[in-house]
């Protein structure tokens, strides 16, 4: 019961439409964006092959695969962290977490529903952004293979060449990759929303320690620190565009960004039990 | 569960930091007794409301509910307790039957009472025909009515209300007696009311417990605190005179704003008043008993603000 309770009040919450909202136009913008630089290097054209001159290739799969990875790089986490941060501050913020507790509940079951329906709803924006970004694609550029060239969504220094059939396998793949990798926000929120009682701030801050951490992972000069941050593991689902996929790398990184989860939900859970409700 | 009191708190502190919310609070509700938690604003009503709900933990002393500590066994004594806290939190997007069906699904399949339950506890405090409206289009006293009938599912042996009969219409705090009362004198249940305002739960409560700044100022029945509080109002000539009269024999007179003279029923007859006062040649003009009510002497007990 307190699972469909809790699923109940996520659904009639306005929490799912606004996040729905912000990734379609998200979509919308990519879709400008991506028309708008074929054309710059095609000269107007807007001819999607790879030349020699442009050194690019664009199709309904490139532009899926592009606005799904800063999808998940720019909303996704914050669209996790805000269902982590209403689930526990913002709770208690109004009251209903002592409204809950006044009942015969264990906190232990209270405290996993609501990771449970926090992360289920991020597995399943996950999956409905990245449709939404297929389908788009389809309909709005037309599908083709999937050709990747060295950059920021290949790790690999030479041109990769999946088929159609084969690049949707992998989009399929890379759902439950990077819905686990958005665990590892998640629980960061879950940990500062039990040590307040607003949402706005648990939510606030583990954005801002995501984005921190995601800028850290990317400058050079912070190397050292990069294999202690989560941030260095939640785009490892790339590899699974590759022409062949390296699956122990790409478990490493998961079994990294498990670990950091665990660690947090130890730490929110620790603090869950002990917390009062004043 | 035990057999324990309903409740039972010991010497009882809470601090927040440096700040004590309660102080060596002792309290005990045996069932089928209504007691009322009073005080102002800040007084630790609430604070101890949520120790007894297991939400917060006390720094001193103990608090048992049916014989077992709220805050380590919150779930064993949630099972018979109801708690309504003020303001009423509420899930907003629900509408009122959803809110009930899903809070009394916490109790679990066997305890959960059948649809006709809900739709009767709704019937009960006159949300029937809202039943199916969101929480979030509900007045505040219809809110205070929902938490209400909350509070009554499943069959509960301990209600414990925060501040019930805010924003309620005086319809609603006369149905809102009569349920309390038939929880009481029908099921036995253990009942605790919390209000700032006495008058609103004078008639129901057995024994009262009036709080200031986390302390105990007054504990006991209505009619111990009513003991001694009638007072002999006599209207006299020469009120100054008839003052130095009655204390030159041992009867403290206070002079009241409307010139009258105020004396300790019990004290001093209307006999000795009239005896007393012609030897003094002063004429009595007029005499009262009054008889004060709840409300002004807890208010006398705070701004005395001493333990009783």
């Amino acid at each position: 019961m307190i699972l469909r309770l809790e699923f109940l009040r996520l659904v009639r919450s306005r929490r799912p439409l606004m996040a729905l909202l912000a990734l379609l136009l998200f979509l919308a913008l990519m879709l400008v964006g991506f028309w708008s630089y074929a054309q710059s290097r095609t000269h107007g054209a807007v001819q999607f092959e790879y030349t020699y001159e442009n050194r690019s290739y664009f199709n309904g799969l490139t532009f899926a695969l592009y606005a799904f990875f800063f999808g998940f790089v720019l909303l996704l986490p914050i669209f996790a962290a805000i269902e982590g941060g209403a689930q526990i501050a913002g709770d208690a913020g109004s009251g209903t977490l002592g409204l809950l507790l006044v009942r015969p509940i264990s906190k232990t079951r209270l405290f996993f529903t609501k990771l449970a329906v926090a992360w289920g709803w991020s597995t399943l924006l996950t999956a409905l952004f990245l449709g939404a970004a297929l389908l788009l694609g389809l309909f709005a550029v037309g599908w083709g293979e999937l050709r990747l060239y060295p950059g920021v969504l290949q790790s690999s220094d030479r041109p990769q060449l999946l088929s159609r059939a084969t690049a949707l396998r992998r989009f399929l793949l890379a759902w439950p990759a990077a819905s686990l990798a958005l665990l590892a926000p998640l629980a960061l929120s879950f940990w500062i929303s039990t040590w307040t009682r607003s949402a706005v701030n648990a939510v606030g801050t583990a954005v801002a320690l995501y984005l921190v951490a995601h800028v850290i992972v990317e400058v050079h000069f912070f190397e050292a620190l990069k294999p202690w941050l989560f941030t260095s593991h939640t785009t490892a689902w790339r590899a699974l565009f590759r022409e062949t996929i390296d699956w122990r790398e790409i478990a490493g990184h998961e079994v990294a960004l498990l670990g950091h989860a665990a660690l947090f939900l130890a730490l929110a859970f620790r603090r869950f039990r002990r917390r009062e409700e004043a | 569960m035990s057999g324990g009191a309903p409740v039972e708190v010991e010497r009882l502190g809470k601090r927040f930091g440096s700040r004590v919310a309660l102080a060596d609070i002792d309290l005990t509700v045996a069932a089928g007794e209504i007691v009322g938690l009073v005080g102002p604003n800040g007084s630790g009503k609430s604070t101890l409301l949520r120790v007894l709900a297991g939400l917060l933990r006390p720094t001193s002393g103990r608090a048992r509910l049916f014989g077992h500590d709220p805050f380590l066994a919150r779930e064993t004594v949630m099972r018979d307790a109801r708690f309504a806290f003020a303001p009423p939190a509420l899930f907003e997007s629900l509408t009122a039957r959803e809110h009930l069906v899903h809070l009394v699904g916490l109790h679990g399949r066997a305890a959960r009472p059948p649809a006709a339950a809900i739709d009767g506890a709704l019937a009960r405090v006159g949300l029937a025909e809202r039943a199916d409206d969101r929480v979030r289009s509900f007045s505040f006293g219809m809110r205070q009515r929902l938490a209400v009938a909350q509070a009554l599912l499943p069959p509960p042996r301990l209600v414990v209300l925060d501040e019930p009969t805010e924003g309620l219409d005086p319809a609603a705090v006369l149905e809102l007696r009569a349920i309390l009362s038939e929880l009481r004198k029908q099921h036995g249940v253990a009942i605790l009311l919390s209000s700032h305002l006495l008058i609103e739960i004078d008639s129901l409560v057995d024994r009262l417990l009036l709080l200031q700044e986390g302390r105990v100022l007054f504990a006991g029945s209505a009619a111990t605190l009513r003991a001694g509080s009638e007072r002999l109002v006599l209207g006299v000539d020469a009120v100054e005179r008839g003052a130095a009269a009655l204390l030159a024999h041992g009867f403290a007179a206070t002079l009241r704003s409307d010139g009258t003279l105020e004396v300790a029923n019990g004290t001093l007859t209307l006999a000795e008043a009239q005896t007393l006062l012609r030897a003094a040649g002063v004429a009595l003009a007029s005499f009262h008993v009054e008889q004060r009510s709840l409300e002004q002497l807890l208010r006398e007990r705070l701004a005395a603000g001493r333990p009783a």
